[in-house]
């Protein structure tokens, strides 16, 4: 019983019993296994008994769906069999009609490559010809006319399809007979790049309708608030939901541990977790490590080496980091030797999150909140092999959500899983994919708008003035210049991209907004953990130089925000308190950028950089005039307290809406406007809005009251990381003032006094 | 609660948007490295030539309605409507000698599949001198009859496809096909295109062969509404009765863009018929004697044709985008001389090559 031994291990060690906070067990929960409807061919029959392999109650439920025709959605957790149930009934349709043809949508190409190896396995072992391939940017030109004739299953990703739909007119048969359109992974397709998923799916749906075809839809997601509303809104379809686990558990015991929980935390976040990593290995349980970043990753993993050479060498070589950027052949041999047991400890960064496959383990060790608990349970999920008892440990950070929940594990283990936003009414996304649908074909008025929504006429009219649409007697028609699909970006409503380029050498791409945040002239930038130095920012041809460098500094950038009321749609008053949502537009001045080392800033240095301006929706709140009243009267500082407001419902907001605190910007001033009055603003930081702050007014009172929590319960006295400090702030957490903050929230959460 | 909020910027956000996307690169003069890393570029004193050019044409046709610049006439179709202008060109085409393609066909045994250099060597020793000969030969015998019987439906895609397998596409025996067509048979094709890919055609340029001179039919959008009034009527062009297509760079350009066009209206494919794409057999005919295999470098070194005011084919969209949003037809003006010109020397170069192949001497 290793698990127990480390469990006690963790609750009696002087040095780590302090840290535990909590411990949460669940389980043990036996299988249940289900009937189909009508029995499964031989082939397949054979191929589920030769692994030993029999359906559980929700693989079967999922399979009879599918049979009759349904869309189907799949939130069970991560491990529980997802894969197969809906790889049976796809290979039963392509096997009874020799024409049908699937399409199984990947978010990376390493998912897509894990895929197309099961596919071939039953393609081998139940012998139905789908002659599965891969279809994306490395599919090299001349092998792709071959794949689309004869691939009879096409695995791709979404940025491929955005791409290739204007070709279709090669597509043609692959469409007309198109039966399963499989997306995995289709949490991943949230927020703004889920509402782009969702008109790229619309665009793929129009042109199945050109060649009539109407193909099944079949989603695979982790768990979900709103499965079947998510559903619905990236695909335009009703769904059936499978939702109820069948698959066995052990003993499951989940630990939040807090290195900062006497409010100082004299040791790292990464160092600790390195010390939880040798604790579980030392006691003999199959570990595997989630960090926030590749470069914490590859740390952890050589201090835990370090750490294990003390007791034994064959120990420090049962370590290893796996992480997307590793050649297939290494992340092989490493699924391999954690499969055979050689392998003791991993230390990973999402990249595992994302299903591939490695089965199960007996511990997790998750550094950091990783800012859902969608992503939480799918990373503490990888704990517990069939029946046996497993650890899952949440190694706090100092940051206030992280802290929030040390502070509240009853919140933590009670929270419902997020709500998955998609907004499929955009304007601007929406507009976007309009001009790409036109490009395809000819957009139809009364056609058409079943896939665009209400804003399609309007926007007809809108892109038509300025000619980017035409109408003739066959439809709208694109009249843009150059392609309409390469000024769309899928993973946002920006589409300018700079390159970064070291020596010649592509390292990435990033859009405007980044390259002014964390590639500016000076900046010092990560990459794959190497350390680079950005020699020059050209605005004009969106290139940025670096070379390598090895400095123990990093840089911040300091920015300004101006924000200016567009028009306000609604208003609302809580506790006396009016709060409004409406359009704003916001404008970032990157101003310079502060050099330090560790906490300790050793420069600061000017930028000059052209404003960024945006319009986007917003919530904003005017504190009423006798808490200025008070907060004068009790010598505060107003603009300190605002501003620790204003930090503490940016932290908290990704709790309610789900997105990260970076999809967030805010704005406080005591003295706003025309008006002088003191207020507070927290928008989306994108484009047109994505529905974050807009979400986020609906349930204010709920906002503030949880904000309120996190400043009052938090142990330190003048405000912390762990409460009102913002690690994004673009004016050095100053000021800041914890005792008017929580007078602010006092007026917010609380009646006001007759 | 209200979701969406159309600002009236949307148009005006993706038209700048749309505005930073290049559809060509323009690059030092003379700096050749450069242009093997973009086939879509133009040396930067074209590009000033063209910028020149355009400015000058918007003063000087500033007003000037469209029918007094161009003399043609408006063409209605189901499609809709578009202008068709025609124009007649005096070509030479020469004389082929059929009777030695046949017998270079004939007497080349490396057509059948499973006969190499070393065999045909081999066999031409043990007396089959012809494929005719090999319907003698036990093994060869069911391939011959194949080959023969394509032959004498000669001028097929059959044979075509067959050499083109068998050797290369730009092998000089698939042009000789085309000596199996009559002159009227040949449909040469050019099109000028908004962009490189998803944008309209906006002009068709098209020359067929009548009464030994060639007519050059362009038909040009208005507007891009007329484009599928302008598809129907080029591409009527290519269901006669027996039409081979002639192009410069068409296997790659012309005709996958027309496939797209037309399925972009749901019109279906264009027919499959014969396609010589000049531009192949160009390049065995003459690549390492010209500095370029450009259309335009072709007609100037071989035919000494210089074109005046003539703008780079990848300049055309913006040419055509400035007729759109000013409605001054200037810049239409050497877009159509241009794609004229194209047309011509296309044909010019393809009756050259088969002479310079099959010619009588």
């Amino acid at each position: 019983m290793a698990v127990a031994d480390v469990l006690f291990f963790l609750e009696h060690n002087p040095v780590m019993q302090k840290r535990v906070v909590h411990i949460e067990t669940t389980g043990p929960k036996s299988p249940e296994y289900g009937t189909l409807h009508t029995p499964l061919n031989e082939a397949t029959a054979e191929f589920l008994e030769q692994r030993g392999i029999r359906l559980y109650t929700h693989q079967c439920e999922a399979i009879n769906h599918i049979r009759n025709g349904k869309n189907v959605i799949l939130t069970t957790p991560t491990a529980s069999g997802k894969t197969l149930a809906f790889n049976i009934p796809v290979f039963e349709g392509i096997e009874a009609d020799p024409q049908a043809r699937a399409l199984y949508l990947y978010p990376t190409k390493a998912l897509a490559n894990d895929q197309l190896a099961t596919l071939k396995q039953m393609v081998h072992f139940t012998g139905i010809s789908a002659s599965p391939a891969i279809y994306d940017g490395d599919t090299p030109q001349s092998k792709r006319p071959a794949i689309r004739t004869n691939a009879r299953i096409i695995v791709s990703n979404p940025y491929e399809i955005h791409q290739v739909l204007a070709w279709h007119a090669k597509w043609r048969e692959f469409l007309s007979n198109l039966r399963f359109v499989v997306i995995d992974e289709a949490h991943r397709y949230r927020g703004v790049f889920g509402s782009h998923i969702a008109m790229l799916i619309r665009r793929l749906l129009r042109l199945c309708r050109h060649y009539a075809s109407d193909p099944q839809i079949i989603l695979s997601t982790a768990t979900l608030a709103n499965p079947l509303e998510f559903a619905g809104r990236l695909t335009g379809r009703s769904f059936e939901l499978v939702d109820r686990d069948a698959s066995p558990h052990g003993k499951n015991h989940f630990v939040l541990y807090n290195p900062y929980y006497d409010g100082i935390g004299d040791r790292s976040t990464h160092e600790e977790t390195k010390d939880l990593l040798g604790t579980c290995i030392r006691g003999n349980l199959q570990t595997l490590c989630f960090t926030a970043s590749r470069k914490m990753a590859e740390l952890v993993a050589v201090w835990a080496r370090d750490d294990a050479r003390r007791f034994s060498s064959r120990l420090a070589g049962a370590i290893a980091t796996y992480r997307a950027g590793y050649l297939p052949e290494e992340r092989r041999a490493i699924e391999r030797q954690l499969k055979d047991g050689s392998m003791k400890g991993v230390v990973s960064t999402n990249a595992l999150e994302l299903g591939i496959d490695i089965g199960s383990l007996d511990a997790v060790i998750i550094s950091g909140y990783p800012g859902t608990m969608m992503a939480t349970r799918q990373q503490a999920g990888r704990a517990g092999r069939k029946g046996d008892p497993s650890l899952a440990i949440l190694v706090a950070q100092a940051n206030p959500l992280d802290q929030y929940f040390m502070h509240h594990p009853g919140q933590f283990f009670s929270r419902s899983h997020e709500h998955a936003i998609i907004d499929t009414q955009n304007p601007y996304i929406v507009s976007g994919h309009m001009l790409c649908a036109a490009a395809e074909l000819p957009l139809q008025d009364e056609i058409d708008v079943q896939f665009f929504g209400d804003a399609f006429p309007f926007l007809l009219l809108e892109l038509a003035s300025q000619n980017l649409l035409k109408q003739t007697p066959h439809g709208w028609v694109y009249g843009g210049r150059g392609r309409a699909a390469d000024a769309v970006n899928l993973d946002g409503t920006g589409c300018e991209t700079f390159r970064i380029l070291c020596n010649g050498r592509l390292l990435e791409t990033m859009d405007r907004a980044h390259v002014y945040r964390e590639a500016h002239k000076g900046a010092i930038m990560l990459h794959q953990g190497e350390i680079y130095v950005v020699r020059e920012l050209d605005l004009e041809t969106h290139t940025v130089r670096v070379a390598e460098t090895d400095v123990d500094y990093y840089t911040q950038p300091l920015k300004e925000v101006n924000l200016a009321v567009i028009g306000t749609l609604e208003t609302r008053t809580i506790n006396g308190v009016t709060c409004s949502f409406g359009d704003v537009e916001v404008t970032e001045l990157y101003t310079g950028y502060k050099v330090k080392r560790k906490d300790t800033i050793i420069g600061v240095e000017p930028l000059v950089l052209p404003p960024l301006t945006f319009r986007t929706t917003a919530f904003w709140f005017i504190p009423p005039a006798d808490v200025e009243q008070r907060v004068a009267e009790s010598g505060l500082d107003l603009a300190g307290g605002l501003h620790g407001t204003e930090h503490a419902i940016i932290a908290l907001m990704p709790l309610h809406v789900m997105c990260d605190r970076w999809d967030i910007g805010g704005l406080s001033s005591p003295v706003y406007g025309e008006s002088g009055e003191p207020t507070i603003f927290v928008y989306d930081a994108y484009e047109g809005g994505v529905g974050l702050a807009e979400k986020a007014y609906e349930i204010l009172p709920e906002l503030f009251a949880t904000s309120y929590e996190l400043v009052r319960d938090c142990q330190c006295e003048k405000g912390c990381p762990s409460c009102i400090y913002s690690p994004k702030c673009g004016n050095d957490n100053q000021p800041l003032d914890k005792e008017a903050t929580i007078l602010i929230f006092k007026q917010l959460c609380e009646p006001p006094k007759k | 609660m209200a979701t969406s909020h159309p600002t009236a910027r949307i148009g005006a956000l993706w038209q700048q948007r749309l505005e930073t996307l290049r559809e060509y690169e323009v690059i030092r003069d003379g700096n050749i490295f450069r242009t093997s890393f973009s086939d879509n570029y133009v040396f930067s004193s074209e590009y000033d030539r063209g910028r020149c050019l355009l400015s000058r044409l918007m003063d000087q046709y500033q007003g000037v309605p469209f029918g007094s610049v161009f003399s043609g006439e408006e063409l209605v179709n189901e499609g809709g409507s578009c202008f068709l202008l025609d124009s007649c060109h005096k070509i030479t085409a020469g004389a082929v000698d059929l009777g030695r393609i046949r017998s270079e066909i004939l007497g080349d045994l490396t057509l059948i599949r499973g006969i190499g250099e070393t065999t045909q060597r081999r066999l031409k020793a043990r007396g089959y001198q012809t494929i005719g000969d090999l319907l003698d030969h036990p093994r060869f015998r069911i391939q011959a009859v194949q080959v023969l019987g394509h032959l004498n439906c000669a001028g097929s895609s059959e044979m075509m496809s067959l050499i083109g397998r068998r050797h290369s596409m730009s092998h000089p025996g698939v042009l000789g096909m085309a000596g199996f067509q009559e002159p009227e048979d040949y449909v040469f094709l050019d099109i000028e295109t908004l962009g490189l890919f998803s944008r309209p055609i906006i002009l068709f340029g098209v020359g067929t062969v009548e009464n030994g001179k060639l007519s050059v039919h362009q038909y040009l959008l208005r507007d891009i509404h007329e484009e599928q009034a302008a598809l129907i009527a080029a591409c009527g062009h290519l269901s006669g009765d027996r039409p081979a297509l002639v192009t410069f760079n068409g296997k790659s350009f012309d005709l996958p863009y027309l496939q797209e066009r037309l399925a972009y209206y749901g019109m279906g494919n264009a027919s499959q018929i014969p396609h010589f794409d000049v531009l192949h057999f160009s390049r065995r005919r003459w690549r390492g004697q010209v500095p370029s295999l450009r259309l335009g470098v072709l007609e100037k070194e071989i035919f000494g044709i210089y074109r005046n005011d003539d703008i780079p084919g990848q300049m055309v969209p913006e040419f055509y985008e400035t007729y759109l949003n000013t409605k001054n037809c200037g810049p239409l003006v050497p877009v159509v001389e241009h794609n004229r010109q194209d047309v011509v020397s296309l044909a010019l170069l393809f009756f050259r090559l088969l002479g310079d192949f099959y010619g009588c001497c």
